[in-house]
């Protein structure tokens, strides 16, 4: 066991859009080394759970409480299309104080987008805006990820590599949030799955990934 | 301080590095610009107004819309792909993001206007030289105060479905003062009349400067909440 304190800790969290409650008193708790696969139909509030988790949108009761770096991947992006790779990352490196200069080629290396760093994010395919979405949450070595739908994008190599490279990051410590429509994908790295049904988190299950 | 500055900074070059690449705001403000100053121009009787009556309203005609077409820019490149989001989860402060902001904005609308202001001389055969620092001193004052606003309630209006009629609408009444100071205060400027003259609306306009600033830079971090 790495460390038994909490990394998140969300209590009765609730957000509403006007009259329209979309999560209801959602209570988890998540220790280094965890990974929570979140599933969910259409609607459940998974996008919208990670976005409060992230800090990005206020829930309307509840808190969250989170103690280390936290790193995201949502649907869009989160890059500028009119720069290149390269120039993204090093915009967000500035704003999180990596000041490792190795680490901007070490990811675009590891993403597998070392020749392309210096096209614009324009020219890139889906799957490899999303590698490099990938690029910019990783880049100050965050100890809690958030992740929605990760795999999108992805051909089938670029799928196991980075269900590979999850399991790594979660072995050396990081816990994470994953939403997915494919939860099979992450059967032997994630260590819990949760259900949101109406945005109520239903009841955790174990999964295939040790628990460390 | 120096790490909210370089944060600061690392914005508002972000936002001209994209500006210099795809130079769509700048070609239309300026192609705006040029429009402007010629139909004015033309449209006045030269037999009964002088151009240099309506010079001063044209520049600031000019100046304000061409602006206004950047300032509705400067969020749309955050909101494309939501990069605002990963630069609010960077953890920096709010309000350095509006100084980021802010100064890319303010350098984009200053571009606008140096080249704008050659061709207003130009058109309107107005002598600038005598006055040309007074009347710099002019428009940046006024632009602080525009942009000011602008970056803010472009940050505001970004989120809502008709963000590029809304901002104007909700811009253009707290232009109306600096706006009107600036008007007034490049006619005196063009008449040459003596400084007691001006310091009323230079006094106003900087009294803007200081309330729209302080005010944006203190209310930014509210607004970004969602």
């Amino acid at each position: 066991m790495i460390s038994t304190d909490p990394v998140l800790r969300a209590e009765k969290l609730s957000r509403s859009f006007g009259y329209r409650p979309v999560l209801r008193d959602v209570s988890l708790e998540l220790r280094r080394s965890q990974m929570l696969v979140l599933v969910g139909a259409n609607g459940a509030g998974k996008t919208t759970l990670l976005r409060v988790l992230a800090g990005l949108l206020r829930p309307t009761s509840g808190t969250v409480e989170c103690s280390v770096r936290v790193g995201a991947v949502t649907h869009d992006s989160m890059l500028y299309p009119a720069l290149t790779a390269r120039e993204n990352l090093r915009f967000f490196a500035r704003l999180l104080n990596v000041n490792d200069p190795e680490r901007i080629d070490e990811l675009l290396e590891l993403l597998g987008l070392g020749t392309r760093g210096d096209d614009r994010v324009q020219t890139f395919s889906r799957g490899m805006v999303q590698r490099l979405t990938i690029a910019r949450a990783l880049l100050h070595r965050p100890q809690l990820l958030l992740l929605d739908e990760p795999l999108t994008g992805l051909d089938a190599s670029g799928r196991w590599e980075l269900v590979e490279r999850l399991g790594t990051l979660r072995a050396d410590g990081a816990a994470m949030v994953v939403v997915t429509h494919q939860p099979e994908a992450l059967h032997d790295v994630g260590t819990h799955l949760g259900r949101l049904d109406g945005g109520r988190l239903l009841a955790l299950e174990p999964m295939g990934g040790v628990d460390a | 301080m120096r790490e909210y500055l370089r944060y600061a900074l690392t914005i508002a070059l972000k936002d001209l590095a994209i500006e210099w690449r795809t130079k769509t705001a700048f070609a239309s403000g300026l192609a705006f610009a040029i429009l402007v100053l010629a139909v004015l121009f033309f449209s006045r009787d030269p037999t009964a107004v002088a151009s240099r009556d309506i010079a001063p309203g044209a520049l600031w005609v000019t100046f304000t819309f061409a602006a206004m077409l950047g300032l509705n820019r400067a969020f749309f490149l955050e909101s494309e792909e939501r990069a605002l989001d990963a630069v609010l989860l960077t953890g920096i402060p709010r309000s350095a993001i509006f100084w980021g902001k802010f100064l890319g904005n303010l350098a984009f609308v200053g571009a606008i206007e140096a080249v704008s202001l050659p061709l207003f001389v130009l058109f309107y055969d107005i002598v600038v030289w005598p006055y040309l620092p007074s009347l710099v001193l002019v428009i940046a004052m006024a632009t602080v105060a525009f942009v000011a606003i602008g970056t803010i309630l472009s940050a505001m209006v970004v989120r809502t479905r008709y963000a590029e009629l809304m901002l104007p609408l909700l811009l253009l009444p707290f232009l109306v003062p600096p706006l009107v100071g600036g008007v007034q205060l490049t006619a005196r400027l063009l008449d040459g009349r003596p400084l007691s003259d001006y310091l009323g609306w230079l006094r106003l306009i900087g009294a803007f400067d200081l309330a729209f600033v302080t005010l944006a830079a203190v209310l930014f971090g509210v607004v970004l909440d969602e």
